[in-house]
């Protein structure tokens, strides 16, 4: 496997290139090869049935017209052409001066049919030859008994001309295209190259805006000028994911600073309490308020911290939870225990109304701090001799559970801003330090990591409520 | 020197106000934004320690309602907020200076004692009349080479009297910028509190240097 993607493409482009050109060089040569040799054997053929044709057969003796005999081509030594004829019972009847006491292949075949091959004379000279078996015509062409006498007197002529010059232009041709195809391809290897580096520079600029983006600026986005159209979809996705980083920054920038500011508030009260208090010498009784008052600090700091803890976990899906059967009615009157004694100071009334048989399949602890954060929120918020309600019903296959306090002065924006972390609206901004806007967040997804949904609303007469939906049994 | 603290949070709010009157200084104090505003509007305050985020009001609304209003005090905002926009801004709004949370407790002291003596125009943090000297950020008090002790109410008297040295001071305005707000109002506190500061600064048979301006009030050191 190439990991270049540069290497990829040149080998596949060079190799594609060379198989090409060795197709090409090889039709080309067969086609060249086989017109030559046609041209070649024609004239063999030619010129093996002139002699063919001017064989006498007088008895038992055979002749040769003189005419042929003195043609050029048998007479030549430069680039010589040779015959032999051989009887039916192979002895030579006949055989070109020029041969000396040399044999020709002897190329036996069918009546009247050129057979062509390739052989070697004694000095190792290419040469061609063509055989022809043939009946000679008798001499006296008269005689009607003759050629039923000389039926079975049949030939075998074998022509050979000197291959050398054919064998030279064939091997020209040979270096010829391996010569062109080594120019070719050295060529293809520099143009596919260049095309290959120029095709693949969209992808070195991406890999550019990619390198030059840093972690602290995530609103660069890449590709701005033109990319090609193979490479936009990887673009556009590269910038979703830029987007999404960016957002998903913003926010934990945002939680971060907003956990510090926090923080802050009743850090400095822990430190203005204790340096105040060091700048001069107090009695038992002033250090003690000093202590508890430092105590009541870090426990609401450690409230927030386990509360930011868990939306954490929550969020990270590291929460195990143990399901069992719930009794509704009683978990609200355990979980308003806590809340009961300020309710009575404030002449808030509370009311259960959970019907008695409504059960919920949950976590007992997780869903303790839901339902007490929420009584939480409500003693909080509701005013004084004001109202808190709970109630509950079984829909088709959840339970439906509401929290509701009277004294809501939250506008319905401001309600839909309620499950956001550390928000609170400018009146119950009394709570600073001691409610820091994460118990309703903290429901939210408590309940939905429990497999419901959480909702906040106003309703009329100034009713604040936050209704949940849960699953009746195991989801 | 009278200071208004406007803060919610109230161990804190209860710390400062504790830590501040302890350093000599009369402090009224309220955790609502708009009751913060109607004592700074009936009042007139030396310094005013201003919380952003309140109830009510939040602090830059009120600053900005209080400069509207023509109000010259000296602000000091007091936040968790701390980027460079939210300081310009409260900067801009007219506040003198900013202090992020959590904070030193004898920074922010230093912080008021400086906007009081700008208040007054006294930038050097030692005063000298005729031969007493007084540090500012000590609180320390000399009359030649004798250190004379003082109660922080004593303090607050004679720094009030230093930074208007030479100028006759009213009784009312003693009582206003020394004296906290919900303490019962009674010019005799502040004669017996001058009768405290001339027996101590008289010792070993010394001239006098606290006068008294006939059915008017008193003035410190030589006439302006």
């Amino acid at each position: 496997m190439m990991r270049s993607l540069r290497t990829r493409l040149l080998f596949g482009i060079i190799s594609g290139m060379l198989l090409l050109l060795q197709i090409f060089s090889l039709t080309v040569y067969m086609v060249i090869h086989r017109a030559l040799l046609n041209q070649y054997d024609a004239l063999l053929a030619s010129l093996a049935r002139v002699l063919a044709a001017s064989v006498e057969l007088d008895e038992n003796n055979i002749e040769l017209e003189a005419a042929v005999q003195q043609m050029p081509e048998f007479l030549r030594t430069e680039r010589p052409t040779y015959y032999e004829l051989w009887r039916s019972d192979g002895i030579v009847a006949l055989r070109s001066p020029l041969l000396g006491a040399d044999d020709l292949v002897h190329l036996d075949g069918v009546i009247n049919t050129l057979v062509f091959a390739m052989s070697r004379d004694k000095n190792s000279r290419p040469l061609r030859a063509v055989g022809l078996k043939f009946i000679p015509r008798p001499a006296n062409s008269d005689d009607k008994e003759q050629p039923q006498l000389m039926e079975k007197q049949t030939f075998t002529l074998v022509v050979a001309g000197d291959a050398s010059s054919l064998q030279r232009q064939l091997g020209l041709l040979r270096w010829l295209l391996l010569g062109a195809s080594s120019v070719t391809t050295a060529l293809s290897v520099f143009i596919a190259a260049v095309v290959v580096r120029q095709g693949l520079n969209p992808l070195n600029s991406i890999a550019a805006e990619i390198a030059a983006i840093k972690e602290d600026d995530l609103t660069v986005r890449v590709g701005t000028t033109s990319v090609p159209s193979e490479i936009a979809p990887i673009k556009n996705r590269l910038n979703d994911l830029l987007s999404r980083l960016e957002n998903a920054f913003m926010r934990e920038r945002r939680f971060t600073c907003d956990v510090a500011h926090e923080l802050r508030t009743p850090l400095a009260g822990i430190r203005s309490t204790i340096e105040v208090a060091l700048r001069r010498a107090r009695n038992t009784a002033e250090y003690q308020t000093v202590l508890s008052d430092c105590l009541a600090i870090v426990e609401s700091m450690q409230t927030m911290v386990n509360n930011l803890l868990m939306i954490a976990r929550l969020d990270a899906c590291q929460v195990a939870f143990r399901r069992v059967q719930i009794h509704l009615t009683e978990l609200v009157n355990s979980c308003w225990q806590p809340f009961s004694e300020k309710a009575v100071q404030r002449r808030i009334a509370f009311e259960n109304r959970v019907p008695n048989d409504v059960t919920v399949n949950s976590d007992r602890e997780n869903f303790s701090m839901v339902l007490s954060n929420l009584l939480d929120n409500a003693v909080e918020y509701t005013n004084d001799a004001g109202q808190i309600w709970v109630t509950a019903r079984h829909t088709d296959d959840s339970i439906e559970l509401t929290v509701a306090n009277t004294g809501c002065r939250l506008t319905s924006d401001q309600v839909a801003q309620v499950f956001d972390c550390f928000w609170r609206s400018d009146a119950s901004r009394t709570g600073t330090g001691i409610h820091c806007g994460l118990g309703l967040p903290l429901v939210q997804r408590l309940v939905n990591a429990l497999g419901g949904s959480a909702a906040a609303e106003v309703q009329s007469g100034s009713v604040f409520a936050v209704r949940l939906i849960l699953p009746a049994s195991t989801p | 020197m009278r200071v208004l603290l406007i803060e919610d949070y109230r161990p804190l709010q209860q710390s400062l106000t504790k830590g501040l009157r302890e350093a000599g200084l009369a402090v009224d104090t309220t955790r609502d934004g708009q009751e913060g505003l109607w004592y700074a509007m009936r009042n007139d305050y030396d310094v005013i320690i201003l919380d952003l985020m309140l109830p009510g009001m939040d602090g830059l609304s009120l600053l900005k309602k209080l400069r509207a209003e023509g109000r010259q005090n000296h602000v000091l905002i007091l936040t968790a907020k701390d980027t460079l926009e939210d300081r310009i801004k409260g900067l801009n709004l007219g506040a003198d200076d900013y202090l992020v949370k959590p904070f030193s407790f004898e920074e922010l002291l230093a912080r008021v004692r400086a906007l009081l003596r700008r208040s007054y125009r006294e930038k050097n943090p030692e005063i000298k009349i005729q031969d007493l000297r007084i540090d500012l950020m000590t609180q320390r008090v000399w009359r030649g080479r004798d250190e004379i002790r003082l109660t922080p109410r004593e303090y607050a008297l004679l720094e009030y009297l230093a930074m208007r040295a030479g100028q006759m001071v009213s009784r009312t305005d003693i009582w206003k910028h020394v004296y906290e707000f919900e303490s019962a109002a009674s010019s005799n506190v502040v004669d017996v509190y001058i009768g405290y500061l001339r027996k101590k600064f008289e010792q070993l048979g010394r001239p006098p240097l606290i006068h008294t301006v006939r059915g008017r009030g008193y003035m410190l050191g030589p006439k302006a």
